[in-house]
């Protein structure tokens, strides 16, 4: 891991308009993604995190939704004020994305062999023959026996942990510098899981590619991170690698759900731990910390400002009063 | 694929014998019969008269008798003109008839595809308003309004078309543009109206995210990733439009009066003429019954998840 | 790795107001609350709502509207167009029009003796006789009938068989699609064999064939209509059913010991009626053009009933010279069925949960 950032995120904020008011599912995240990294991006439902990701390719769809603010750094240039056209060049092929389900996420009407093929064709402008001979070995990489054979089924042909195999193979096809993979184990089994998640630390190792990994289980995370984000409503409140961040949690939010795994390995005392209360609409919040309702350290001071930001040293930070002089 | 063409092929032969079984039913149960507006006749004539047309042997041999005619092509004689046969009589109409339905729902697909794709690309448009609107009309408005309103208005009052009549000497091609325009409009427009959710619902769906991940270009997302999945609910859809198309023929053959099978089945229905009203329902359910399996099996050619099994 | 000790959290006990300050609204929004905030959204569908309000109250009340009743004749006032003026004028309008038509086909410059004999005799005939105090403002048929009071009743009886009708249906839809969809097996392979069939039947021409056989009245009209309609209904409804019957709410129910009754009423109908709702919506305009579709080819209801399929069969005989006789029931009828649709496409899409948030 060098420490050349690939893709730099400041500030992003994007927006959605909803009959019932402004949604600010993303309010100022910032990180940075390096060189064969792998970050990942946790958080409970509505925290923002798919948002981010899909905000990153300029994928939100609009109306309703909309990104306000900020910049998306992929090398020199700002993803966000490139134009469509441009944007379509690093789609799949500099950047690539799979997301949580594999059974809706390939066409049904068209063959693997297509879809596949048409990505190579399209960004590394290979001839036929040499697109499919590519693609059948990237299916091999992927774990898919007798590729040869199957590269020609359709999807519902295959189950899902393999479809999912597909989806990795797919994506990894044009070499890209960074793999986004929103939620790619949740909708499938346990042990399947495991699979696919070393399958993926596997591929990425090899090709050298930065993974940016979106998920709600820390279990997950875990394995496989290099660094952590751990995100609440719409912004990051902790960041940092992933063992500093499990050794020495700072944010109670964090704190809260590193408790709430529970674990094999220490004798249960009682009740399993969790986090009280519910995430929160982010419609209409008001100036202040948003995870006060449910924390225990909760401050005067945390009902009327967002916390700042305090660095803890090698790129350890979180935004909470608790650690600031200020109060 | 086979065995689900077989299957679906199967499936056609109770349709095909309840049709032939109501047929016989009718014929032979409705009042008024092939006697009932002539004078009283004497009984010789009328045992002899019953012998000729078989209705004195049971029943069980006048179905049997009936079907093996069916399985022949003889739909027997008319009740009502009596020199003609059943078939001589459709035999003439059923081109008509044929031609016209035909036009008409190619018309209907051809510009209903084409509309509703349109639309859901440029959704909420004024395309898209403008031409749903025309489509919610052309639910609304009955054959039998529509048809009248289109001859009045280009007929009588602009004089572009002629009033009536069929492809003869006289007449060429032009006179087909009034009745198949109505009899197309209100498939052109449900097809219209349904083509466009069913691309709406595609570009909704995670497949189609995926594609765009990919940096394809969006006239390629379009074309050959949506275009496929949208097509399929207006397939399932030709059955139905084709039995609407069918049936409306009917009107519109009376209102532009056109010698066709439709205009047929009206006269034999008031006049209760009902071997013709049978052989016209058997023709047209035999028809049906045909499209509706040509459907099918299309629709499973498409589908590769019931082509690949 | 290291985790801190684990530790209980009932300590300083917040109050579940404060704990959920921020949450998402919890407030209980019920399907139906949901759909019609929704539905108020839309124009077209509310305005769709008004006219059908509008039309059902004008028919309910016909008999105590102050219109002419649909039988009363007028023979002199046969074929007169649409007018706020009274019936007497616009009489003698178009009759000394026609008479002066007649004058100029054959060449004449003025009227005969007879012709202004016959002007002078209506002249004093209007002033006299109270009929010609009348005002038809939708026009007259060839009988001298009010256009507007038969188009009224006609909408009546087109209406009727249209609500009744599609109750009809929708009620042997349900029954028949809930239990061919909860019990499955060998019933419900049976009930769908039967539907398929019929489907492939064109079934209007069964329809007409029927009301060739059992004669022509009203009853007859919405018994062979409402007999395959239900088809779709019963489709849709099995398919509810069965999506519903395994889902896992139905699960938990039968866990805590609910009977297959209670099942079916409180927890598969609710879930279904949106659904059934917005077909039964539609199905309404179909049943009214089908009744007139037959009434247009005069197997439908007989005079002097009138239906709008029949008004618009009158119409269509004449509409060269008296366009309004076609024009009236057909824009009546068009107007209705246009709103019809519009308030069934409105309830779908209110009913629709997929469709929230479309900006």
């Amino acid at each position: 891991m060098t420490d050349e950032a690939i893709l730099r995120v400041k500030d992003l904020r994007t927006y959605f308009n909803t009959d019932e008011g402004v949604v600010k599912a993303v309010d100022g995240v910032s990180f940075e993604l390096h060189k064969g990294e792998t970050l990942g991006i946790v958080g409970e439902s509505g925290s923002g995190k798919s948002v981010t990701n899909l905000s990153i390719m300029n994928m939100i769809p609009n109306p309703p939704g909309k990104i306000v603010g900020g910049e998306v750094l992929f090398g020199e240039r700002d993803l966000l004020k490139m134009p469509l056209r441009e944007i379509r060049e690093i789609r799949g092929n500099k950047i690539s994305m799979i997301f949580q389900d594999p059974m809706t996420s390939l066409n049904p009407f068209l063959r693997i062999s297509t879809q596949m093929m048409e990505t190579i064709i399209l960004h590394q402008g290979l001839d036929k023959k040499a697109a499919k001979a590519k693609a059948i070995e990237m299916l091999a990489l992927a774990g898919i026996p007798a590729p040869q054979k199957r590269i020609d089924c359709y999807p519902h042909q295959f189950s899902g942990g393999m479809r999912q195999r597909v989806m990795i193979a797919m994506s990894l096809s044009c070499n890209p510098e960074i793999l986004i993979a929103d939620e790619p184990t949740s909708a499938l089994d346990v042990t399947i899981q495991a699979q696919i998640l070393d399958l993926m630390k596997d591929l990425t190792a090899r090709l050298g590619t930065a993974v940016i990994l979106i998920t709600h289980s820390l279990g997950v995370v875990a394995g496989t991170c290099d660094t952590l984000c751990v995100m609440y409503a719409g912004r990051v409140v902790e960041r940092g690698d992933t063992e500093d961040i499990f050794a020495s949690p700072k944010h109670p939010y964090t704190r809260g759900l590193i408790k709430s795994v529970p674990r094999l390995d220490i004798a249960s005392e009682g009740r399993l731990s969790s986090i009280r209360g519910q995430p929160p609409n982010v419609i209409d919040l008001p100036e202040c910390c948003p995870f006060y309702p449910r924390c225990d350290q909760a401050m005067d001071v945390c009902k009327k400002k967002y916390p700042e930001r305090r660095d803890f040293g090698n790129d350890h930070s979180a935004a909470c009063w608790l650690y600031s002089e200020a109060k | 694929m086979t065995r689900y063409i077989i299957r679906r092929f199967l499936s056609l032969i109770p349709t095909l014998f309840l049709i032939i079984v109501f047929a016989f039913a009718i014929e032979r149960l409705a009042p008024g019969g092939p006697f009932s507006s002539e004078k009283k006749l004497p009984p010789e004539i009328m045992a002899n008269m019953l012998a000729k047309y078989h209705l004195d042997e049971p029943w069980p041999q006048q179905f049997t008798r009936y079907l093996g005619d069916i399985l022949r092509g003889d739909l027997g004689p008319s009740f009502r003109y009596k020199d003609f046969t059943v078939n001589q009589l459709i035999a003439q109409a059923l081109p008509v008839s044929m031609l016209l339905g035909a036009l008409a729902l190619i018309v209907a697909v051809v510009l209903g595809l084409g509309t509703g794709i349109i639309a859901a690309l440029r959704q909420n448009s004024w395309v898209d308003y403008a031409t749903m609107s025309l489509a919610v009309i052309g639910i609304s408005v009955p054959l039998f309004v529509i048809g009248p309103v289109i001859k009045m208005v280009l007929a009588l009052q602009l004089k572009w078309l002629p009033t009536s009549g069929w492809i003869d000497g006289r007449n060429g091609w032009i006179v087909l543009i009034m009745p198949v325009i109505t009899l197309s409009f209100p498939y052109f427009a449900s097809i219209a109206r349904l083509s466009r959710a069913s691309v709406l619902e595609v570009l909704r769906s995670d497949y189609i995210r995926t594609a765009r991940a990919k940096g394809l270009k969006e006239s390629t997302v379009i074309f050959k990733h949506v275009l496929k999945g949208a097509m399929l609910p207006v397939i399932s859809y030709l059955g139905p439009a084709f039995a609407g198309i069918i049936t409306g023929t009917v009107v519109v053959e009376t209102i532009f009066t056109i010698p066709g099978m439709g205009r047929f089945y009206v006269q034999a229905a008031t006049n209760r003429d009902y071997t013709l009203i049978m052989g016209d329902v058997i023709v047209f359910s035999v028809i049906l019954v045909l499209m509706n399996f040509v459907v099918d099996v299309i629709y499973g050619f498409l589908d590769p998840r019931i082509s690949y099994k | 790795m290291k985790f801190p000790k684990v530790r209980s959290l009932r300590i300083g006990g917040k109050a579940d107001a404060e704990l959920n300050e921020f949450a998402q609204s919890m407030k209980p929004v019920s399907l139906w609350a949901d759909a019609w905030r929704r539905l108020r959204k839309n124009k077209m569908a509310l305005a769709g709502l008004f006219i059908v309000a509008f039309y059902v109250a004008a028919v309910l009340l016909a008999p105590i509207l102050p219109i002419y009743h649909y039988e009363d004749q007028v023979i002199s006032h046969a074929n007169l167009p649409p007018s706020l003026r009274p019936a007497g004028e616009v009489m003698l309008e178009t009759r000394v029009a026609y008479m002066r038509k007649m004058m100029k086909a054959e060449s004449r410059t003025s009227f005969n003796a007879k012709e202004e004999a016959d002007i002078e005799a209506m002249k004093a005939d209007i002033k006299v006789n109270p009929d010609h105090k009348r005002v038809y403002v939708m026009g007259t048929d060839n009988l001298g009938r009010d256009l507007l009071s038969r188009t009224i009743y006609g909408g009546r009886i087109s209406i009727m068989i249209g609500l009744v009708g599609t109750i009809t249906a929708t009620l042997v839809g349900i029954l028949l699609g809930s239990i061919a969809g909860y019990t499955g097996g060998k019933i419900d392979n049976f009930i769908m064999r039967f539907v398929d069939i019929l489907y492939g039947l064109p079934y209007m021409l069964v329809v007409i064939i029927m009301m060739a056989i059992f004669g022509k009245n009203v009853i007859n009209l919405f018994v062979a209509i409402a007999l395959v309609s239900w088809l779709t209904l019963a489709r849709v409804v099995r398919g509810q059913v069965m999506s519903l019957k395994n889902a896992e709410f139905i699960e938990a129910a039968r866990s805590m010991g609910a009977s297959p009754a209670r099942i079916v009423f409180r927890h598969l109908t609710p879930n279904t009626l949106g659904v059934i709702v917005v077909f039964a919506t539609l199905l309404v305009p179909d049943f009214i053009m089908s009744e007139s579709f037959l009434s247009f080819l005069g197997l439908g209801v007989s005079a002097p009933l009138a239906s709008w399929g029949s008004l618009v069969s009158e119409g269509t005989a004449t509409m060269e010279l008296y366009p309004w006789q076609l024009l009236v029931p057909a824009i009546s009828m068009t107007l209705f069925l246009f709103a019809m649709n519009f308030l069934g496409d409105g309830l779908r899409d209110a009913l629709d949960p997929q469709s929230k948030n479309r900006a």
